[in-house]
């Protein structure tokens, strides 16, 4: 037991001599250093001291001025945070391939600054993880059926830019229940997603009315759907487009057939979003979008732009045929308008590819130009 | 002779730089001042990146209200702030799903592990199949199974969202015993009713008296040589002074029976239990059960087996032999690995978001998605499951030692 005793403590003995050897020789090292460099001047020293905050220096610059336009062009391709289990909006199909309303934006953005819309990398988010992918830098540009508010505009470090899609949230019941309104649904188990607008609105809309409610909280839409065709909720909540494509799909797989009451409870803009401190990126995503409204405006498609030729100048400045006339000075090449609406359409064919079919209709809602009397209206280029 | 007199003779002073003790003592110094340091800069870099993008790192925010509802929680407003309201539901509903599923890990757990060493072939067997298939199942899916599988699509017509109810009533009575439907059961649990407070001192005061009569029979039995009967005398004292407190107080509780709500949407009273908690107490509990099986069996097979045969030398029956001899030492020797499935269990019920039951982890996430900051949310969140791990640690600590004490 003795002989075994000192030579643990003799071991410890030596560890803490070894460690404290390194500590002393390290200490010792810097003397030598400094010893030695002071006859040959301590400036190549005090440069390579320095070098290294200058360097974080410059990062910082780089990130308050911008820089994702760069960053962007100099990977040669635009990550982009999408939804994968949003039919119609963002949904990944049979062949493994993103599609949808948000995707087609994603492929937008990435025409107008890469000039080629599949330059892109879907980065798949849920509702919670996306604004920390947006701040820490994980995606370029958040298109995921994001509701346009004040407190994530401000606290959650996002610029929301033009908005995309005019939303409101709806709930939907199964038809046999003959529930059409809210205040048939009191005490019911409402099924919504976490981190959501919906969750919150939900809460204060219930309670305005003085109703009582049990949320039955799930992360994504397709175990949402699992539960709600199962009954282990009797109302489905979330923004319209999202019923209605989720109405389509389950009626479309045979389920039971579903009905969305009339009420609508709230405003949800839905619209792409960058991080805060980047304005000429978030002006080159605007404008990316802005252009299929603008193209739309100017009856510009994606079966006439090649070879469209005009006499208004104003058309002409837009699809960069005046390009060495005109420059906004976006930071993006002068045909850009021409990559979006060749590669991907105007807002009119994206909004018929993805959300029509759906049934969601364009005719009587906010989602249609302005001179339809719709919302969607893009400051004039030039 | 020469030996003593190097001993005796006097030691020369060591000089500091080479004094064990003082060298001891500065390397522990350095290290927590390397520590620190590190420490020191890591969160430094951490606030000067979120101030640079403009995140708050203050804790004031915790303060604000949550602004949303929770399931099986009508008490809870949305008013009501995150720290401590929503944390505290969070909290509870953790430590419900995690000392449930404890008991029905340790419980399952023991069985199949004494099972897997059973001279019964069958058994022997059952018990094998059962440990090789769930000790393989990640427990993500094995809760997805409950949550989605069992839960909705099961064969059993109570789980039919359908159908109403399954209400099971009392025997000449109106109140019921339990309600069982496709998203929720309901047992009878007790509601506060009056002076709780001083009932529950005057527990502490028969769990005293309890202490006295144990430590009072074992001297009787120790100077005697009388049957102690210690567990009797003990516990009977409790229950009688407990029962004369309850009666005493005024019955502080009352049964609460639980009822279908005027709507058919909810059960008001009771104790009741969603699907989502159902699957997360259930899987866990499986899927740990098989671990702590295995540990069981390994600390049995690790006890001598000398001892096995000086028991059946000693005539003692299949029971005995385990409950006096192999157990104890086989407890000793499997604690610290079950203590840590104690842990683990606790920390898997984060798990359970996947079946929208609201334990901490995804209330948490939730009030990050809504917009409540994300490190300070996720800082309180990891000092929560620091505290339970702590809590776990201090009990079976002490409950292990006195393992020890017994099996000497």
């Amino acid at each position: 037991m003795r002989s075994l005793r000192s030579t643990s403590r003799r071991r410890a003995t030596v560890g803490a001599i070894a460690a404290l050897a390194l500590i002393v020789g390290a200490c010792g090292g810097d003397d030598d250093t400094t010893d030695s460099t002071d006859t040959d001047g301590s400036v190549a020293i005090d440069g390579g001291g320095d070098q290294p905050d200058d360097t974080t220096a410059d990062t910082v610059e780089v990130v308050q001025g911008g820089g994702t336009l760069a960053a962007v062009k100099a990977r040669g391709e635009l990550v982009c945070g999408a939804n994968d289990t949003l039919p119609g909006f963002g949904s990944v199909n049979e062949a493994g391939e993103f599609e949808g309303f948000d995707i087609d934006f994603c492929k937008v953005v990435a025409a107008a600054v890469l000039g080629d819309a599949n330059a892109v990398r879907y980065v798949p988010l849920t509702a919670q993880t996306r604004f920390t992918a947006l701040q820490s830098g994980e995606v370029d540009v958040l298109i995921r059926n994001t509701t346009w508010t004040a407190t994530r505009d401000g606290q959650e470090s996002m610029t929301f830019l033009h908005t995309t899609f005019f939303d409101g949230q709806g709930l939907m019941v199964p038809a046999d229940t003959g529930y059409t309104t809210l205040e048939d649904l009191d005490e019911a188990n409402i099924c919504v997603t976490p981190g959501t607008t919906t969750e919150l609105n939900l809460s204060a809309v219930f309670q305005s009315r003085g109703l009582a409610y049990n949320p039955v909280v799930i992360e994504t839409d397709a175990e949402l759907r699992q539960l709600y065709e199962a009954g282990q909720c009797e109302v489905w909540t979330t923004d319209i487009s999202g019923l209605t494509a989720w109405k389509f799909t389950i009626e479309d797989e045979g389920g039971a057939e579903q009905f969305i009451l009339p009420e609508v409870i709230s405003k949800e803009p839905l619209g792409p979003g960058v991080r805060d401190g980047d304005s000429e990126w978030a002006q080159v995503v605007d404008w990316a979008v802005l252009a299929t409204i603008q193209a739309w405006e100017y009856g510009i498609d994606s079966t006439n732009v090649d070879g469209y030729t005009t006499d208004d100048v104003g058309i002409q400045n837009f699809l960069g045929q005046n390009a060495g006339d005109f420059d906004p000075g976006l930071g993006l090449d002068p045909d850009f308008a021409v990559n979006i609406i060749s590669q991907v359409g105007n807002y009119e064919e994206i909004f018929k590819r993805n959300v029509e079919p759906l049934g969601l209709v364009m005719e009587g809602s906010p989602n249609n130009l302005w001179t339809n009397g719709g919302l969607l209206y893009a400051p004039p280029y030039r | 002779m020469t030996s003593i007199e190097s001993e005796l003779r006097p030691v020369p002073r060591v000089p500091l730089w080479r004094n064990e003790r003082v060298l001891k003592i500065v390397a522990q110094i350095v290290a927590v001042a390397v520590v620190v340091a590190l420490l020191r800069w890591l969160i430094g870099n951490l606030t000067t990146n979120l101030n640079r993008v403009g995140i708050s790192t203050d804790f004031g925010v915790l303060r604000q209200s949550t602004n949303f509802t929770i399931r099986d929680d009508p008490g809870f407003a949305p008013n009501s702030p995150v720290f401590p309201n929503m944390l505290w539901v969070g909290v509870k509903n953790t430590a419900i799903a995690s000392v449930v599923g404890i008991a029905i890990a340790v419980g399952l757990g023991v069985l199949i592990g004494v099972g897997r060493l059973s001279s019964n072939w069958l058994v022997r067997k059952l018990c094998t199949v059962y440990v090789e298939i769930i000790r393989n199942i990640p427990p993500l899916a094995i809760i997805i199974f409950f949550g989605y599988a069992v839960f909705t699509y099961g064969p059993f017509p109570i789980f039919n969202p359908r159908n109403p109810p399954w209400q099971v009533k009392l025997p000449g009575s109106d109140n019921n015993f339990l309600i069982l439907s496709n998203d929720r059961w309901a047992f009878p649990s007790f509601m506060k009713d009056g002076n709780v407070g001083i009932f529950w001192i005057l527990v502490l005061v028969a769990v005293a008296a309890a202490i006295v009569a144990w430590k009072w029979r074992t001297k009787v039995n120790v100077d005697t040589g009388a049957p102690h009967h210690r567990v009797v005398w003990a516990f009977g004292v409790l229950v009688v002074l407990a029962v004369i407190a309850f009666l005493a107080t005024g019955v502080p509780y009352r049964w609460s029976w639980p009822a279908v709500s005027a709507s058919g949407r909810t059960i008001v009273g009771g104790f009741g239990t969603n699907a989502g908690y159902l699957s997360i107490t259930g899987a866990l509990g499986l899927y740990h059960a098989s671990h702590i099986a295995e540990i069981t069996r390994g600390s049995i097979l690790a006890v001598p087996r000398g001892q096995s045969e000086a028991s059946l030398a000693l005539a003692l029956g299949g029971f005995q032999r385990y409950r006096f001899v192999i157990l104890p030492q086989a407890a000793k020797i499997g604690f610290p690995p079950i203590i840590s499935q104690f842990l683990s269990l606790t920390k898997n019920t984060s798990l359970a978001t996947v079946v929208a039951y609201p334990e901490v982890t995804s209330l948490v996430t939730s009030a990050i998605g809504n917009g409540k900051p994300a490190v300070q949310m996720l800082v309180a969140l990891m000092a929560i499951y620091l505290l339970f791990s702590f809590a776990w640690s201090v009990l079976l600590n002490s409950v292990g030692r006195k393992f020890k004490e017994v099996s000497r």
